[in-house]
């Protein structure tokens, strides 16, 4: 499908939050990093950002680490998806990484394989904005890694988003793990823990399950998706301790207080990530309200996902 | 001004809240810059005599009447309630009620509570209502409590025309009557926004557009939520000044009596 290339430029002055006051009234480090020896893809990841304040090369980008871009059987997707822009101009984000997911799982090949087309529309249209994840249902084998070999390699995706159709610890997902090694890109997978079985998800991921996956693949480079949408956020961030390559994105509706600081002070600062999975204002506002230094929140708003990132191998 | 009109002191019995003394809570007001909450006893939610945690807010605010407004929890299914609204009114001084439906046990609908609202609507009190009090996903073993259905805070809002009611901690209603212009309802309630949506769906800015502004008010959830979620919402939220002025403070004063 081809979508018309448009700037991603905030329309006429409106509300914005300004990065002063993301990072609750201090001044942001606006110091310049290089990126010659950069993989081309990640040298895209940093190239400048349309309509943002935030220059290209330096440190204090704000990186939206799980974000969605809409399914085109959703007649609004295109307003849906530019809305969505929007909501980071105002925001002071200046790149979403995005899946797109089927409306109904398990994903079918020929679902999922329409979903990373758009996908990949989407970084065409908001370029510089947009960053892909390539949405695979690892059921099916080969061709899942195809897909993700397509993308990834490609199109500059620069993850893998795992959903609900297995759980992360079944052997089908092992071969997608070893790919995401190879190619040294990090996996976003769907988790969450609640103490009641979750009925249309039976295969549901928890921080426990992403865990276990962690230590039989410790180069792996894993992203438990939401602890504050995941159900019981406090089991999560315990179970995750002693998984040093499990990192936390903070996304999710639930703004309970005290969240990112138990992360912090569990897993240490360097392993979370900064996100809203369309919860905007909320994933937002949980960071600016954690009690933590700017050199920290600097760290989960983009610094620890540049990170990661950057250990691209082609 | 910013007034919070949802605001809690106190333990809540399944989860560590901070800032959850009136010092505490005080303090983060203070790096907020809110000047005043509406607060009323997060352990009171789950006590089963709820006016043990009415009396420890009233204790706990006596020295910072200026800034924190108790508002009472009544169960009207306890024994005893009438006599525990009179006190929560006339020697606490207490703003108004929460009630909590579906921790409590108890219909909407029932005539006991219809009476509790009666008698609220009479003595000239607020009656908060929060839709929730923490995501259910990340609910206890112990217990499963649903939402208050919006359904029923449309009925409760037809029946008591006199009384007037704050919604806390809701979301959805421009999916029912009690979001949508011309409504046919009384005007007797007004929607907090903790959990609006203030981009993409917007849900905030279409309440403004169907109700008007003054039927919005600000409030956090705090110190079960961070406050800034809130506050993040009120400075990209795309409205003027004075509506924006109204739904900080001037609604909460209003309807408050503050």
């Amino acid at each position: 499908m081809t979508i018309p290339q448009t700037t991603s430029s905030p329309p006429a002055p409106q509300p914005r939050v300004s990065r002063r006051t993301f990072l609750k009234g201090s001044a942001a480090a606006t110091v310049a990093i290089g990126v010659a020896a950069l993989p081309s893809a990640i040298a895209a990841v940093e190239q400048p950002v349309p309509g943002t304040s935030s220059g290209p090369l330096r440190k204090g980008k704000v990186i939206d680490c799980h974000a969605h871009l809409t399914h085109h059987s959703r007649a609004t997707w295109k307003a849906d998806d530019r809305k969505l822009i929007e909501a980071a101009d105002k925001l002071g984000i200046d790149q979403l990484c995005c899946s797109t997911l089927t409306p109904r799982w398990p994903a079918t090949l020929d679902g999922f394989r329409e979903c990373n087309q758009w996908t990949a529309d989407g970084m065409q249209m908001f370029t510089g904005r947009v960053l892909g994840y390539c949405y695979v249902n690892p059921g099916y084998g080969r061709e899942a890694m195809e897909e993700i070999r397509r993308y990834v390699g490609d199109h500059g995706f620069i993850g893998i988003k795992l959903y609900n159709e297995y759980t992360c610890t079944e052997p089908v997902v092992f071969p997608i793990v070893e790919l995401a090694i190879e190619l040294g890109v990090p996996i976003l997978h769907h988790a969450s823990h609640s103490h009641y079985f979750v009925e249309d998800q039976p295969r549901l991921t928890d921080g426990g399950h992403l865990a276990e996956l962690a230590r039989r693949y410790p180069e792996a480079m894993l992203i438990c998706a939401h602890i504050s949408g995941g159900g019981d956020w406090e089991w999560t961030i315990k179970a995750l301790r002693h998984a040093p390559n499990v990192l936390l994105d903070t996304s999710g509706s639930v703004t309970d207080a005290d969240t990112v600081d138990m992360a912090v002070d569990v897993v240490g600062v360097d392993r979370l990530v900064f996100g809203c999975d369309s919860s905007m204002t909320a994933g937002v506002g949980k960071i600016r309200g954690a009690n933590l230094g700017i050199q920290d929140k600097e760290k989960i708003l983009g610094e620890n996902m540049m990170k990661l990132l950057r250990r691209r191998k082609s | 001004m910013i007034v919070d009109v949802n605001a809690y002191l106190g333990h809540f019995a399944f989860r560590r809240l901070r800032h959850n003394t009136a010092a505490a809570l005080l303090a983060l007001m203070d790096s907020m810059k809110i000047d005043k909450a509406v607060v009323s006893s997060a352990g009171a939610i789950t006590y089963r005599n709820a006016q043990a945690g009415n009396e420890e807010v009233a204790a706990e605010i006596r020295d910072h009447r200026d800034r924190l407004i108790p508002l009472a929890v009544v169960n009207p299914f306890y024994a005893g309630w009438q006599d525990d609204l009179k006190a929560c009114h006339e020697e606490f001084g207490m703003a108004g009620l929460r009630l909590y439906p579906k921790w409590h046990n108890y219909s909407l609908s029932s005539p006991c509570c219809q009476e509790l609202v009666n008698a609220a609507a009479e003595r000239g009190l607020v009656i908060s209502i929060p839709i929730r009090v923490e995501d259910n996903r990340e609910r206890s073993w112990l217990l499963n409590v649903p939402d208050v259905p919006l359904e029923e805070i449309v009925e409760l809002v037809k029946a008591h025309p006199k009384a007037r009611f704050i919604l806390l901690n809701g979301i959805g209603y421009t999916g029912c009557p009690l979001g949508r212009k011309d409504n046919g309802l009384p005007s007797n309630y007004a929607i907090e926004l903790s959990r609006l949506s203030a981009v993409l769906a917007n849900e905030l800015g279409q309440l403004i557009a169907n109700l008007g502004a003054e039927r919005v008010m600000f409030g956090t959830g705090m110190p079960f939520n961070y406050p800034d979620p809130a506050l993040v919402k009120l400075e990209v939220l795309d409205t003027s000044e004075p509506e924006k002025e109204k739904i900080r403070s001037q609604n909460a004063i209003a309807w408050l009596r503050l």
